[in-house]
């Protein structure tokens, strides 16, 4: 009975339901809604009377009303119309001093009347910017932030916001460079790195609001734009590799199976249609052509500039306007370092600002290594690195040196001559290479990695009986020089040698053979059709000056290529138009990558015949690649093998790389000793394949069931229950000739239909 | 090692002395915190230890401060003791003048409990009128609580409105919005929009929805009580004083005073706030929120606004109607004629 009272005493006020009626009917329910819309307006100007009173006594709450009223306001826009507007006006005077939920709910209501298309996304966003930069309370930046970013997405999710990401990005930049000292940049950086990420801003405009804030003057701002710069692509290409990975949520022909055997419904039969969309939709997305995403450190504007100005501004000056501690000096220095090399730049004041870091007390001297070899390209003048490495030398190199310490000097060694071959003296680097010779292990390998890169680019400074067969062959015939300060290698085609060969073995007649590749290539255009776009620009390939301004001079030979590569890209031979289209950034690389010099050395003289002769037909292209593929299988022969392995190592690392203090190190580690416990788990052999002794079939076992598998039908047939099998044995010698008929005939049809439910579509 | 072995190791474990270290273990520090209690509130058995009784004064405080309690009984039981206080001590002084007591109590007219809101109205007929300040909130929570959509709040609202209005009718409708604001209230909760605009409304969306008569008259007690206080607001909006009683008035006080004329200019201002309706310092107003401060200003926005008519229309429509809803919408067509004579 009791009970029964509560119940009536309980007041009907049940906005959820009031809202779902005015969402189905709108009409007939606004003067429900006006009255309620009323007195949100009383409560609203109550609050604006005393903003600190507080109404949690009353069964509606003036966050109820603000959620209802933004949940319908689209259905009665005319009424409604100052809503929004009050709404920004509580959060922008008395967002300090609102209740927390209130305040959310506010927040959370104006984002939902931009979704509404009730207010747009630049008004939105000037309410919650400034909101973001002034608020002190935590959790609201935290909501704000996320806000902010989900809408810029959103608003950029069908095709890309140019207005508003402008207006935004110009906020951002104004934001840091009208006031460099205040740490509230570090909004506009994270923002801007978070839009970075997910590839919404991926234009110089963002590149240059990180660039003002790596030259700003607050510890924390500096530190996130450079870090930025050192980490914002890799993170991009995570995202990237994240999202894609994670698209392989459905399974169609599960979706497609259960369809078949549940209910029909409308509703079912809309979420197959709507699976089957987004399938498609990802499909395409995988096969659209890579989106062509700038490191961040090209879309610089001035390289050069930048490097400057962050090497004077943060390293150099003794009292400098911001005050960095060591990881934040090392992370601006590899930033700089990182320029230096990427772009070939020169700053000459930053070599003598290494020499003081360059002992083995420095703490993360490996960084200071690494930054240094970063830095130094064949550009710069040897003289200023020699006493450098002569330092490096003197300080780590040396017996009484710790193993460590000498195999790290080594190889920091290594990796500047790597780049500045002409550094090294004659008598230091034959010192250096003795060390070949020590007891521990990191120093030995890396004095020999020392060794062999002489060999290769300066054979004639070493001893004769250091210099290795080839080297001293390659001497005599007098090739085996390195090359001298500031010269340049041209470009190459990969793979024109072997084309060239061919040629000559067949012995085709050029002219000839040229018309038949351009006649081929007319015919596969024509099939296509589909080439709409393009001009139909006859073989006069000397005519057509398509030129990168960057590669111009070293790949004269290759001049035409590009036109050639876009006329191929029609062919329906996709095969051999990705592997083309590969090649060429891979040629990039070889010129880029670390040791070019001897490789292009020796196709020299064949390229210059064959590439500056004549202009390749998209046939020679097809042949090339195909006379590449040949020669990729032949070196798999075990004599190929280490050359091979090697060379893959260095193409491997591309300039645009970092070299990071684990470069460094990474020989160090074999001169550590194993600590005991690492000793006792070697021992043990815990998770060592080596030394598991189980059956080759209990490990099987065990790798499936990690994997989520189960047994085989085999298996099942040999494990099933003895009793169970009688029944078919009894009967199986006394089966009828139709009987057997029918048996076998079930059979070849199950195993067609591909075994007992037909799972062939799978 | 066998099995065996092993459990006899571990069995002679268990007798083994331990060995005691030389020395005492370290002092506490003298500024430790104790932090291995677990529980995660503090709970009083009694909330004031004081043994002596405490006073009037410290006792209506204490229960003015129950009175934002999450208890609906303690917010019950305080506003009782409140209203018993403040009918004894009618006309001697209250320990917190009465315009605090309303700040305190004004927002349970919206409560969710209806002992608490009835009590709240005992509260407030139980205080002297003339302390009470500016009634601007109070009237604020009164309309919110009016359009409000459990229908006993709105009962409970309403009783709220007629005591102001029955106390201080001029007050009430001279306030900012008090007047405009309070009647579109009224019409909304009527549905009395005049023929012509209801049926366009419903006419412009293509889908069908509830036909609707044009005016709501489908409650019973309720539907009287908004009429009757509508009537009142009316009334008491568009009444204006007689001018003999005017006259007469300012002919005594100018007597009384005689040789100094317009003396009320001069002497300092005796209700709060008196150049409030300047709006010097607060945001703007439209035209629903302004102050209309006499009788003629009133009547003219009510026939500016529409409201006349579509009032009219909606009390025509009401007056069919038998019983205590005829009776109640024949009180509205007697205030409106006030509306009309204007």
């Amino acid at each position: 009975m009791k009970r029964k009272r509560g119940a009536l005493e309980k007041v009907d006020a049940d906005l959820p339901n009031l809202q779902h009626k005015i969402k189905t009917d709108p009409t007939s329910y606004q003067d429900e809604f006006i009255n309620q819309y009323s007195q949100y307006q009383s409560l609203h100007e109550l609050f604006l009377q005393s903003p600190t009173t507080t109404d949690d006594s009353g069964i509606i709450r003036l966050r109820d009303l603000i959620d209802f009223v933004s949940h319908v306001a689209d259905c009665y826009p005319k009424i409604t119309h100052a809503f929004p507007s009050e709404l920004i006006g509580l959060l922008e005077k008395h967002h300090a001093s609102l209740e927390a939920e209130l305040r959310d709910k506010i927040v959370g209501s104006l984002v939902l009347l931009r979704k509404k298309e009730l207010i747009d996304s630049a008004k939105l966003l000037n309410v919650l910017w400034p909101l973001l930069i002034s608020t002190p309370s935590k959790s609201l930046r935290a909501l704000l932030f996320q806000k902010i970013i989900s809408d810029l997405r959103n608003s950029n999710a069908k095709t890309t916001n140019h207005k508003l990401n402008r207006m935004m990005q110009t906020t951002c930049y104004n934001m840091i460079a009208s006031n460099p000292t205040s740490p509230k940049g570090l909004w506009s950086v994270k923002v801007t790195r978070e839009m970075w990420k997910r590839q919404i801003w991926a234009d110089a405009k963002a590149v240059s609001i990180m660039e003002v804030a790596a030259l700003s003057k607050d510890a924390k701002v500096v530190t996130s734009g450079v870090k930025f710069f050192l980490g914002g692509d890799q993170e991009r290409e995570e995202a990237a590799d994240e999202d894609s990975d994670v698209e392989e949520g459905v399974d169609m022909s599960k979706l497609r199976h259960q369809a078949g055997i549940n209910k029909k419904t409308g509703k079912r039969d809309k979420m197959l249609r709507a699976a089957a969309a987004t399938v498609k939709r990802k499909e395409r997305k995988k096969k659209a052509p890579h989106p062509l995403n700038f490191s961040a450190l090209h879309l610089l504007h001035d390289p050069q500039g930048f490097a400057e100005k962050l090497f004077h501004q943060h390293l150099q000056p003794s009292q400098p306007q911001v005050k960095l501690n060591l990881d934040q000096k090392l992370i601006v220095l590899q930033l700089v370092s990182r320029l230096v090399g990427l772009h070939k730049l020169t700053l000459i004041p930053l070599y003598s600002y290494f020499i003081k870091y360059l002992t083995p007390r420095q703490p993360s001297v490996t960084s200071f290594l690494a930054s240094l070899a970063q830095a130094t390209h064949n550009l710069v003048p040897p003289d200023v690195l020699e006493p450098l490495i002569q330092k490096i030398a003197n300080e780590f190199v040396s017996e009484a040196a710790a193993a460590q310490v000498a195999s790290a000097g080594l190889n920091g060694i290594r990796e500047i001559c790597v780049r500045q071959p002409l550094t090294m003296n004659e008598t230091l680097l034959q010192d250096l290479v003795q060390y070949r010779k020590s007891k521990d292990k990191g120093v030995q390998m890396a004095a020999r990695g020392l060794l062999s890169l002489y060999r290769e680019v300066g054979a004639d400074m070493l001893k004769r009986r250091d210099r290795g067969k080839d080297a001293a062959l390659k001497l005599r015939a007098g090739t085996g020089l390195g090359t001298r300060f500031g010269e340049v290698q041209g470009g190459e085609i990969e793979g024109l040698e072997l084309l060239e060969k061919w040629k000559e073995e067949q012995g085709l007649d050029e002219e000839e053979d040229e018309e038949k590749g351009w006649d081929n290539w007319d015919a596969q255009s024509d099939d296509s059709g589909s080439s709409g776009g393009w001009i139909n620009v006859e073989s006069d390939g000397e005519e057509i000056d398509v030129s990168d301004s960057e590669d111009d001079k070293p790949k004269k030979p290759a001049k035409e290529l590009p036109v050639e590569k876009a006329r191929d890209s029609d062919k329906e031979n996709a095969e051999t138009t990705t592997k083309d289209a590969s090649s060429t950034p891979a040629a990039d690389r070889n010129t880029a990558s670390l040791e070019p010099q001897e490789a292009v050395r020796r196709e020299e003289a064949r390229m210059s015949k064959l590439a500056t002769t004549r202009i390749l037909t998209p046939a020679d292209f097809a042949k090339l690649q195909e006379l590449k593929t040949a020669a990729a299988i032949t070196s798999t022969m075990p004599s190929a093998k280490r050359r091979r392995i090697q060379q893959q190592q260095n193409s491997e690392r591309h300039a645009d790389d970092a070299l990071t203090s684990a470069d460094i190190e990474g020989l160090a580690k074999l001169s550590a000793k194993a600590t005991k416990e690492e000793k006792i788990k070697m021992a043990k052999g815990e998770d060592d394949e080596k030394n598991d002794h189980r059956s080759t079939t209990a490990r099987r076992k065990e790798k499936k069931a990690a994997k989520g598998q189960s047994t085989t039908n085999k298996e099942k047939a040999r494990k099933k229950n003895f009793m169970m099998t009688l029944g078919k044995a009894k009967k199986k010698g006394k089966r009828s000739l139709m009987e057997h008929k029918k048996i076998l005939k079930a059979h070849t049809d199950r195993s067609k239909r591909g075994g007992k439910r037909g799972n062939a579509g799978n | 090692m066998g099995a065996s072995v092993k459990k006899k190791k571990e069995k002679k474990k268990d007798f083994q002395k331990p060995k005691l270290k030389v020395g005492k273990a370290r002092p506490k520090n003298t500024n430790a915190t104790d932090t291995s209690f677990a529980a995660k509130s503090v709970v009083f058995k009694q909330q004031s230890l004081s043994e002596t009784g405490r006073d009037s004064n410290a006792l209506f405080q204490h229960n003015l401060s129950l009175l934002s309690s999450k208890n609906e009984t303690q917010r019950r039981d305080s506003l009782a003791y409140l209203t018993t206080v403040c009918s004894a001590q009618q006309g001697s002084k209250l320990p917190q003048p009465p315009s605090v007591i309303v700040a305190k109590a004004q927002p349970l007219i919206l409560d969710g409990n209806l002992q608490v809101r009835q009590q709240v109205v005992k509260l407030l007929r139980s205080l002297a009128l003339e302390e009470l300040g500016s009634l601007d909130s109070l009237i604020l929570y009164a309309r919110a609580g009016m359009v409000h959509l459990s229908k006993d709040i709105c009962a409970t609202a309403l009783d709220v409105l007629d005591w102001l209005l029955s106390t201080a009718p001029s007050a009430v409708v001279s306030s900012a919005g008090g007047w405009v604001k309070t009647l579109r209230a009224f019409q909304n909760l009527l549905s009395w929009h005049g023929d012509a605009n209801g049926i366009t409304t419903r006419g412009v969306d293509g889908k069908w929805s509830n036909t609707k008569s044009s005016s709501n008259l489908g409650g019973g007690k309720l539907l009287v009580h908004q009429l009757t206080t509508l009537s009142r607001l009316l009334v008491a909006g568009l009444t204006r004083p007689s001018l003999d009683q005017e006259h007469k008035a300012a002919a005594e006080k100018a007597a009384s005073l005689f040789p100094l004329c317009h003396t009320d200019a001069h002497m300092l201002p005796k209700k709060s706030n008196p150049y409030g309706y300047l709006n010097l310092f607060g945001a703007s107003r439209d035209m629903e929120s302004e102050v209309y401060e006499d009788p003629e200003q009133r009547a003219e926005v009510f026939n500016d606004l529409g409201m006349s008519e579509a009032f009219q229309y909606g009390v025509a429509e009401a007056k069919k109607e038998a019983g205590e809803v005829g009776r109640a919408a024949a009180l509205v067509a007697k205030a409106l004629k006030l509306a009309d004579g204007a």
